[in-house]
């Protein structure tokens, strides 16, 4: 016994290598190490793979988890949604941007002002514009556009009284602190990686910003100016470029009422409005342009936020743009990783968020509401996402810490309700159109009817329309409630289905862009009223209890990793599939360990 | 007056020509369809070649692995190279490329290039440690093709991802024919001495080969 023991070592080491290896072997491996690890074998891993002791099943477990296997499903659904938004789509609403001009300082130094176009002022030479006057600078301020003119030293009186310094957050990490001291500085790149302001931001550390822009209260009350409408021609207040800014129908109605900060219409009828503390309800901008510098952002992200390519000082708007990309990811990411319900994809109330996304979501998002809606009295928008549930501890430029938010609220439908979805598929056909194609695979194709003029306003019955939009008309009231290229819930209690005083040619302006007076229905409504009244998360129903959601699925997944379409041989193998990730739950750690254990994955490429 | 008689007569005289009797025609070449799926191996997807390369790098991030290429020229920076590895861009809804072009595989030599010329400073010019090398983990050595032969399995494995006794026969002796042509026409130091400029091509050619840019 004792001898037998003596050469136990020995026995091991030769039983060690397995030698009867092939070519097929090392290839299936390599294959499944770039699907699974989303690289090829390292050369240990190589050596581990040809000990007799390898479990190759067992390997294939533990590598369906983790981030390398979610990113490689991520990207089957990032190729089919392609959720960026390019250049074409500018996010700049002007509550949102300080942007700023160059004055000479009262030591006849160049200074730095930041400003909201459109702030509200009680002065009607500044009022809707910067807040320094001709009679100040020496300049003339034309719209998005430096300053004109020969500067001459700003009085230090006028300066103190329409200016003030702030820390901002950009700058300070600690700014809503009585006295921050946190300042961006090296460390900033290990513990924000990523966030890096335009090199103009960052001049001299400290933000000069007008006056109004600097107040932080949540609520103001609606100023009327009381002055009589400019006409062409009227000599304009102050040497300024352009008129003061209308009291609106709006305004002249709910004159001394309470409006919310944190809303477009707030911004636009109060001159008590302002950034907030550390001018956290703004993003600021290196120059006076409609869209200026803001922050680098890189032009790829191939591996993720985690990974950064190079990064260029981009336009203010790119930044929370990257962002709505990157919460879609993650929101991809956890689904795979945690091998969640594939359907969450699009019913899940949750999502996650850094601090970039916290910030646009708790302090901008109804930067976009209300326009003309409060005239029917929308003026404080139901959020996306609810700021109660997001968590507190995120400061804007905490780009590398990702919180759970466990229910986004009640409209929240997993990424169909994402700003990126919103805002890549503005139209709410498009957002239709996409779900359908991704989801069920299936796609629209026009038939061969001659077209022939037409004064029909229902597609679903207009001859050469009809075909598709029978389909489609009724999946894009399911975003009726959204608002095209926008994220603003229009709720049923101040929009009903059909509005009675928007009937008739004098309508209030907002009817128009709110009903459709073909239908006298709310927009996108009229081929199925119903679906508009379920929301996205009945659309989301809908999609998931399709009987081609879950082959859609497989076909998706299968191809993906087979590198070519599935044919009609092989229907039964996808019939197979589908029974599998149904039956499981509709998670997909069966379905890919089914795929690639079978031997059309196994043997697919392997043809020489 | 010749010549016109001979078109008289020729329009005069010739009888009308009779139809053929009818004949099936002949039995048609009938080729069988083969409609089974067809296999073929698939681009690496750039993100995959992107992460294998920082790997070979020595796991370094992205902006580490260009401040480390760029001295001398070699390496520009990762915006000229990105969008020729064939990335989707979703911004503005370009797909996925699932073929190769030239600029692409120009992208993917340089890329190589570049990987191989560093690792072989790293690796074998400063003779970094073995236990520390990042590409070449072997004894350069190669006097003859069998001491050549230890060293191109290492890089076999780490590029192809299988030891070069199952690759084809003779593709050992093809690379140490590159090997020993390269060493030949390099002999001035430049600064790699000539072995490891040979090595490096090896290696260039090698990450650059058809089956490590497919799978």
């Amino acid at each position: 016994m004792v001898r037998w023991i003596r050469f136990l070592p020995v026995i091991a080491l030769v039983a060690t290598a397995r030698a009867e290896l092939t070519l097929p072997d090392f290839r299936y491996f390599r294959t499944l190490s770039i699907d699974l690890q989303g690289r090829p074998p390292t050369r240990d891993e190589l050596d581990a793979f040809e000990q007799s002791n390898f479990d190759l099943g067992a390997w294939i477990d533990t590598h369906t988890t983790g981030p390398a296997y979610a990113e490689r499903l991520e990207r089957i659904y990032m190729d089919l949604l392609r959720l960026d938004v390019g250049p074409t789509f500018q996010f700049v609403p002007n509550s949102l941007v300080l942007r700023r001009q160059q004055v000479m300082g009262p030591d006849g130094m160049p200074l730095y002002v930041y400003f909201r176009r459109g702030q509200r002022r009680v002065d009607p030479a500044t009022d809707g514009d910067f807040c320094l006057s001709f009679d100040d600078t020496g300049m003339d301020f034309p719209p998005n556009a430096a300053g004109v003119g020969t500067p001459r030293p700003v009085p230090q009186k006028s300066l103190d009284d329409k200016t003030v310094v702030v820390k901002a957050w950009w700058l300070f990490a600690d700014y809503r602190s009585p006295s921050p001291v946190d300042r961006i500085g090296p460390d900033w790149k290990r513990r924000f990686p990523g966030f890096e302001p335009a090199p103009g931001l960052l001049e001299d550390g400290s933000v000069r910003v007008c006056k109004e822009e600097a107040q932080t209260a949540e609520s103001g009350t609606v100023y009327v100016s009381g002055r009589p409408p400019f006409k062409k021609g009227d000599p304009l207040p102050g040497h300024r470029e352009t008129p003061p800014p209308n009291d609106s129908g709006f305004a002249r109605a709910n004159r001394g009422r309470a409006v919310s900060c944190l809303t477009g219409t707030g911004f636009q009828n109060s001159v008590d409005c302002g950034c907030g503390v550390g001018l956290e309800r703004c993003l600021p901008g290196a120059g006076p342009q409609f869209d200026p510098p803001g922050f680098f952002t890189p032009t790829h992200v191939p591996l993720g936020d985690a990974l950064p390519f190079d990064a260029n000082p981009k336009n203010v708007s790119e930044w929370p743009k990257l962002w709505w990309s990157q919460e879609a990811r993650r929101f991809l990411d956890k689904i795979f990783e945690e091998d969640r319900d594939f359907r969450e994809l699009l019913t899940s109330h949750a999502t996650e968020v850094n601090g970039p996304l916290a910030q646009f979501y708790r302090f901008m998002t109804g930067a976009t509401c209300c326009g003309s809606g409060a005239d029917a009295g929308y003026t404080e928008p139901e959020p996306l996402v609810d700021p109660g549930s997001l968590p507190q501890a995120l400061v804007p430029e905490d780009t590398a810490t990702w919180l759970p938010v466990a229910d986004r609220g009640p409209h929240a439908s997993g990424i169909l309700t994402m700003p990126i979805f919103l805002t890549k598929y503005g139209s709410r056909r498009a957002r239709a159109h996409v779900a359908y194609n991704a989801f069920l695979c299936k796609d629209f194709v026009a038939d061969t009817a001659r077209l022939a003029p037409s004064t029909e306003p229902d597609l679903t019955k207009r001859p050469g329309c009809s075909t598709c939009h029978q389909t489609l008309e009724p999946m894009a009231a399911y975003f009726t409630r959204i608002a095209e290229s926008d994220w603003t819930w229009l709720p049923a209690h101040v929009f009903p289905m059909e509005q009675a005083r928007c009937k008739g040619d004098k309508a209030p302006g907002f009817c128009k862009q709110v009903y459709d007076p073909a239908f006298n229905k709310l927009r996108s409504a009229y081929a199925a009223p119903s679906h508009a009244e379920a929301g996205p998360a009945g659309f989301a129903q809908d999609i998931i209890g399709a009987p081609e959601f879950a082959p859609c699925v497989v076909q998706n997944v299968a191809q993906s990793f087979l590198g070519r379409p599935l044919e009609p041989e092989d229907e039964p193998w996808k019939v197979e599939l589908t029974k599998l990730f149904v039956d499981g739950g509709y998670r997909m750690r069966p379905l890919v360990r089914a795929i690639v254990t079978s031997p059309r994955y196994k043997k697919g490429n392997d043809a020489r | 007056m010749r010549a016109s008689a001979l078109v008289l007569l020729a329009a005069c005289g010739a009888g009308t020509v009779k139809p053929s009797a009818p004949a099936p025609l002949p039995a048609e070449h009938q080729v069988v369809l083969d409609t089974t799926p067809k296999e073929r191996r698939r681009m690496l997807p750039p993100e995959v070649y992107l992460r294998a390369y920082l790997g070979w790098f020595g796991g370094l991030a992205p902006l580490d692995v260009q401040n480390r290429a760029r001295p001398k020229g070699l390496f520009d920076a990762w915006e000229d190279y990105l969008s020729a590895l064939g990335l989707p861009d979703y911004k503005i809804d370009l797909p996925r490329q699932t073929q190769s072009n030239t600029l692409m595989l120009a992208t993917l030599g340089r890329l190589g290039e570049v990987l191989c010329v560093r690792a072989a400073e790293h690796d074998l010019h400063v003779k970094t440690p073995l236990d520390q090398r990042v590409v070449f983990a072997f004894d350069p050595k190669a006097g003859s093709l069998d001491e050549f032969s230890v060293g191109f399995d290492v890089l076999h494995r780490t590029f192809l991802g299988y030891p070069v006794r199952l690759a084809p026969a003779d593709r050992a002796q093809k690379f140490y024919a590159l090997f020993d042509e390269v060493r030949a026409r390099h002999k001035a130091k430049n600064p790699l001495s000539p072995d490891e400029t040979a090595w490096a091509a090896v290696c260039a050619a090698l990450v650059q080969h058809p089956e490590a840019e497919l799978y």
